[in-house]
This record gives structure tokens, C-alpha cells and sequence, in this order.
């Protein structure tokens, strides 16, 4: 009697403590479902959408299938923001990772746990310097009576001081290089901490055989970060091909297009222009080569570990 | 990228360790040497990095005409007026910007924590389908939402408010957020959680109880990495919010220094406004600078 009573009303209580879990998992992920779905996906599917219409962000929208597109393709501006970009990614992504590499290898190797901290704090440190100030900085250091060119003149080369951003031919080279030696402190933490996770027997091990430094840099500390080098790689190559606020603040893409990117195009396209269908067809394809090249990094990394 | 280790091996390998015995110790394991040169070439990277803060504070505090002469020379009598100037055209930024970025960052601590318990600990049928869509948006680079997203906030008549600055940020914290601290407490250990269970704890208090204290240093390194990203934003600001509403990076990007202030020293006077739009990320990262390196470190690792 007691068994045939207990039976369902353990069974109720079961799945009334199965309704409560989902209850209680709707309550948690509420606020950042909605936030996402509205801020971050809800856009996302509008920039899709918009690129297959022509519209001036007031009036309704005109749907004109890929006419966008075809005209992003055949933009000789367009063409040049790509090859631009291309640029910039193969310079910009080694210098953003290797000297951060660089810098972590050698606070790994110092001896003193104390003296690691420090320099980590000292490369830490420059995070205070919002990224805008930095930019600003920059341009002043590349301007015509800037301190490169004041250096130039005491050694006696006049002949090559310039206003590195208004040439043409120099502009593109001096917003890559910009942010000289390039050491990042979230790159760098990163690789440490890469670093520190190497088993110590594998070390060890090595210093046995008589691994000299090099061969011990480039058969053990170098394989064994490569999850480190994948993330920065793939985190590096976004970041420079969604850099807007250097050339928007710096050169606006000129002299000339030197220095246009799609992002920046993009901007113009739709902020400045009106032309927000056409604005979004360049973000869209700049969407999908970013996603391509990331896949494509993934895989040939993961191939070769 | 999981790089949860089991304490297991690490206790076996000291075990090991100081098996092996003490002949042949060393504090640390036996790499080559590189100390001196590596202090060396340590410090002139340092040196290289500092010189635009270098540049910017000492210009700070010299005259246009003394900045000409010699850009790195350090000033004769310090101008503490250009901080004078500086603040009396952009000092009007900061009380909105702290305002936007302190509680767009509390509050992805508290939406983050809440939806990765939710992630780690309940039970619910579609819970890997809505991870992945979260999950899914640290492949969608800002870029692409950033016109429709101004787009949408126009259509929400948030323009020009802090509330249009404030949801995005909240939207665009969370995919970092719960990624890194789902995995922070799943890898709580269990019987805390039972044990809580066992006196009658519901989730609710699970989570304040356990999972918000255990996951701390991870969420204030991430809250961190936050203040530094919000706090520097340019783009979505310059958009959003204009003229006497403008966060502090777009107010001393578009400065103008008061008209009264000698012509001479304008990009000195601009110097001064940058060097003290530095200063609340200088005092973080002073006071929390060990939150700083271990943590953006173990952030990484979770990812």
C-alpha cells in the first residue's frame, strides 16, 4: 500500500524538481540570451540582409539581390582596400605575435621567480595608455616635425624626413609599423603562462641530452606552445583586419587610397556616404574571408601537431 | 584549448622530483643560463616601449616651442597649467564614462557568472545548443554588427543616451564571459556543491554561495580586461554619444583646448588631456596588478 502510494509521488516529485531545474535555467541564462539575440545576433542577420538591399538608413529598404555585391567587386577602391589589408595582415600578425614571443621566452628563462614577476608587471604596465592615445601619439611622432624626422636631420639625413603618414608610398608601411617594438602584454602573458606549462621532466630531459638553448627554444619551447601561437594567430589576424580606429583617426584612408581598408570602407560606405546596402556587401565579404582564413588556420595548425 | 590538468600528474612529477634526489638540484629546472643577456635585451624592449608614454607625460608638462627644440628633453620649469587646460576641456567626460563603464562591467559579471552556473551545473535539454550560440559569437568579429548595431540603437531612440553605449557593452561581454567561467566551475570540485546540497541548498544559493566566491579571481581579471577594453572603445562611442555627452576617448580625440590657452601650446595642452585620461587605467592596474598577470594568463588558458 505505502509502495503503490510512494511510487508516483517520488515520480511527481522527480519531475517537479525536473521543472524547477529548467525554470531555474531559464532565470540564469535570461539576461544574457536576450542581450545576445538582440544586440549581438539580431544585428549580425541585418547586416546580412542589408547587403542584399539598397537603402539610405530612413526610407524602406529596396531589395535588390546581389547588385551590391557585384558592385563591391568591380570597385577598383574596393580592390585596393584588399590588397591594402593583405599587406597590413602579413606584416602586422608576425609583428604582433613573434616580439611578444620574444619578450616571454626570455622572462621564462630568468632564474629569479621574483625578477620574472617584475618584468612582467613593466611590460604589463603600458595597458594605461588607452589605444586611441597611443594612435595619437603616433601621429605626431610620424609628423613633419616629428621626433623621427628630428633624429633624421641630426644624422644628416635630411634627404629622407618626411610626413610618413601624407606620402603615398610611406603612409600604408607607417600605420603597420606603428606601436614599435610591438610587444603586447596579453600576448605576452599569454605565451608565459604557455611556457610555464611545459612539464618540467621534458626540460629536464633535454638539458640532459645536452639540448643547447637554441635547439631546446626550437624543439621544445616553440611545439610545445602552439596552441598559444594557434590563438594569437587567429585572434591577431581579426584584430588587424577589424582595425578601424587607427586609419579613421590617422589618414581616412588617403593620401590617395593608401591606407583604405574594407573596414574603413565599410565605414565610409554606410556612415558617411548614406550607402548602407553597399556599406554591408563589404562587410559581408570581409565577414566571410575572416571566418575562412580562421577555419583554414585552425585546421593547418591542428594537422601539423 | 582545454587545459584543465588533474593534479594528479603535477603531484607525481614532484613526487618523482625529490625521489630522484638532491645531488643534482636546482631551484628551478636546468634551462641554459640566459640571464644577463636576457636582463639586458629584457630592458632596452622596456625602454623602447615606454618612450611614447615617456614622450606624452614629459611633453605634458613643457611649452610647443621647447617641444620643437628637443621632443625628448625634460622640461625646465614643469607647465602644470596645460593639466589646467586639458581638464577644463575634456574633464566634463569623465563622470558619464565612469559611469557607463563601471556598470556595463559589473553588470557582465553578474550576467556571465549567472548563465556559466547555469551552463556548469543544471540540467536542461537544449543547454549545449545555447551554449554554442553564445559560444558562437567569439567567431563574429565586431565589425560586421557595428553599423547595424547603430542602426538598431537609433531605432531604439537610445542615441545619445549612456543606455546605448551601456547594452552593447553588456551584449558584447558576455561570449568571452561564459566561455572562460563555465569552465572555472565545472571545475569546482563536486562535493562542495553536494555538500551544499545536503543542508538544502537550492541553485540559487549554490551559486552565491559556492560558485560566485570560487570563480572571483577569474571574474575580476576578466572584469578587468573589460574596464581597459570599454574605457578605450572609440568607435561605437564616437557614434553614440556626441558633444557634452562623449565618453572620455572620443573627448580628447576631437579636442579643442579652451581659447583662452596659449596658441603655441596646443598639442602640449593635448598631451596634458591624454596623460590624464591614463589615469584611471594607471591606478587599476597599480592596485591590481597581480589580478592583472595571473589572471589574464588563466583566462586565456580556459578559453
Amino acid at each position: 500500500m505505502s509502495a503503490a502510494v510512494a511510487a508516483p509521488v517520488r515520480r511527481s516529485t522527480a519531475a517537479r524538481r525536473h521543472v524547477l531545474e529548467r525554470l531555474a535555467a531559464v532565470g540564469f541564462l535570461l539576461p544574457t540570451l536576450a542581450l545576445v539575440l538582440v544586440f549581438c545576433y539580431f544585428p549580425a542577420f541585418r547586416a546580412g540582409y542589408t547587403s542584399l538591399t539598397r537603402w539610405d538608413g530612413f526610407n524602406a529598404p529596396e531589395w535588390v539581390g546581389l547588385e551590391n555585391f557585384v558592385q563591391v567587386f568591380a570597385d577598383a577602391d574596393f580592390r585596393q582596400s584588399a590588397i591594402n589589408v593583405a599587406i597590413w595582415t602579413l606584416f602586422g600578425v608576425p609583428l604582433a605575435i613573434i616580439p611578444s614571443f620574444i619578450v616571454a621566452e626570455l622572462i621564462f628563462r630568468l632564474r629569479s621567480d621574483r625578477l620574472q614577476y617584475v618584468w612582467r608587471a613593466i611590460f604589463t604596465a603600458p595597458l594605461i595608455i588607452p589605444p586611441v592615445v597611443s594612435v595619437l601619439i603616433w601621429q605626431f611622432l610620424y609628423g613633419p616635425e616629428g621626433p623621427i624626422n628630428t633624429v633624421l636631420s641630426t644624422l644628416g639625413l635630411e634627404s629622407l624626413t618626411r610626413s610618413w603618414i601624407a606620402d603615398p608610398q610611406f603612409a600604408l608601411f607607417a600605420l603597420i609599423f606603428l606601436g614599435f617594438p610591438w610587444v603586447s602584454a596579453f600576448n605576452v602573458l599569454i605565451f608565459y603562462s604557455g611556457l610555464k606549462a611545459i612539464p618540467r621532466e621534458v626540460i629536464e630531459a633535454s638539458a640532459l641530452d645536452g639540448a643547447g638553448r637554441w635547439r631546446q627554444f626550437f624543439t621544445i619551447e616553440i611545439p610545445l606552445t602552439f596552441g598559444q601561437w594557434k590563438l594569437l594567430l587567429v585572434l591577431s589576424i581579426i584584430g588587424v583586419t577589424q582595425n578601424l580606429t587607427t586609419p579613421l583617426l590617422l589618414t581616412g584612408g588617403g593620401p590617395g587610397n593608401s591606407t583604405l581598408t574594407p573596414v574603413l570602407y565599410m565605414y565610409q560606405g554606410a556612415i558617411t556616404y548614406g550607402n548602407y546596402g553597399f556599406g554591408m556587401a563589404v562587410g559581408t565579404i570581409l565577414f566571410v574571408v575572416v571566418l575562412a582564413l580562421s577555419i583554414f588556420n585552425m585546421r593547418i595548425l591542428r594537422t601539423s601537431e | 584549448m582545454t587545459a584543465t590538468t588533474t593534479p594528479t600528474p603535477l603531484a607525481a612529477a614532484t613526487a618523482a622530483e625529490t625521489a630522484v634526489g638532491t645531488a643534482a638540484r636546482s631551484p628551478r629546472p636546468r634551462l641554459r643560463d640566459l640571464s644577463l643577456p636576457a636582463n639586458i635585451v629584457l630592458a632596452v624592449v622596456a625602454l623602447l616601449s615606454y618612450v611614447p608614454i615617456y614622450f606624452m607625460v614629459n611633453n605634458a608638462l613643457r611649452t610647443g616651442p621647447e617641444m620643437q627644440v628637443a621632443p625628448f628633453a625634460l622640461p625646465s620649469a614643469p607647465r602644470w597649467e596645460n593639466f589646467a587646460f586639458a581638464w577644463e576641456a575634456s574633464g566634463y567626460a569623465y563622470p558619464q564614462t565612469l559611469l557607463i563603464v563601471s556598470v556595463s562591467v559589473l553588470g557582465i559579471a553578474v550576467t556571465t557568472l549567472a548563465s556559466a552556473y547555469a551552463f556548469a551545473r543544471l540540467r536542461f535539454k537544449e543547454k549545449e545548443i545555447w551554449f554554442y550560440t553564445i559560444f558562437g559569437l567569439l567567431l563574429i568579429p565586431g565589425f560586421i554588427t557595428l553599423i547595424p548595431l547603430y542602426v538598431q540603437i537609433v531605432d531604439f531612440g537610445l542615441i545619445g543616451t549612456p543606455w546605448g553605449l551601456v547594452l552593447p557593452y553588456l551584449a558584447g561581454g558576455q561570449a568571452l564571459g561564459v566561455v572562460v567561467l563555465r569552465s572555472a566551475i565545472e571545475s569546482i570540485p563536486e562535493e562542495l556543491f553536494e555538500a551544499a546540497k545536503l543542508d538544502g541548498a537550492g541553485h540559487l544559493w549554490q551559486f552565491v554561495s559556492i560558485a560566485v566566491p570560487l570563480a572571483r579571481p577569474l571574474v575580476i581579471a576578466l572584469a578587468l580586461l573589460n574596464v581597459v577594453g570599454l574605457y578605450g572603445d572609440y568607435v561605437l562611442p564616437s557614434l553614440i554619444l556626441q558633444g557634452e555627452g562623449a565618453t572620455v576617448s572620443v573627448a580628447i580625440t576631437g579636442f579643442t583646448p579652451p581659447a583662452f590657452s596659449p596658441n603655441l601650446d596646443t598639442f602640449n595642452i593635448q598631451l596634458a588631456a591624454f596623460t590624464i585620461a591614463s589615469v584611471p587605467i594607471a591606478i587599476l592596474v597599480l592596485v591590481l596588478m597581480r589580478y592583472f598577470v595571473s589572471g589574464l594568463s588563466q583566462s586565456a588558458v580556459r578559453l
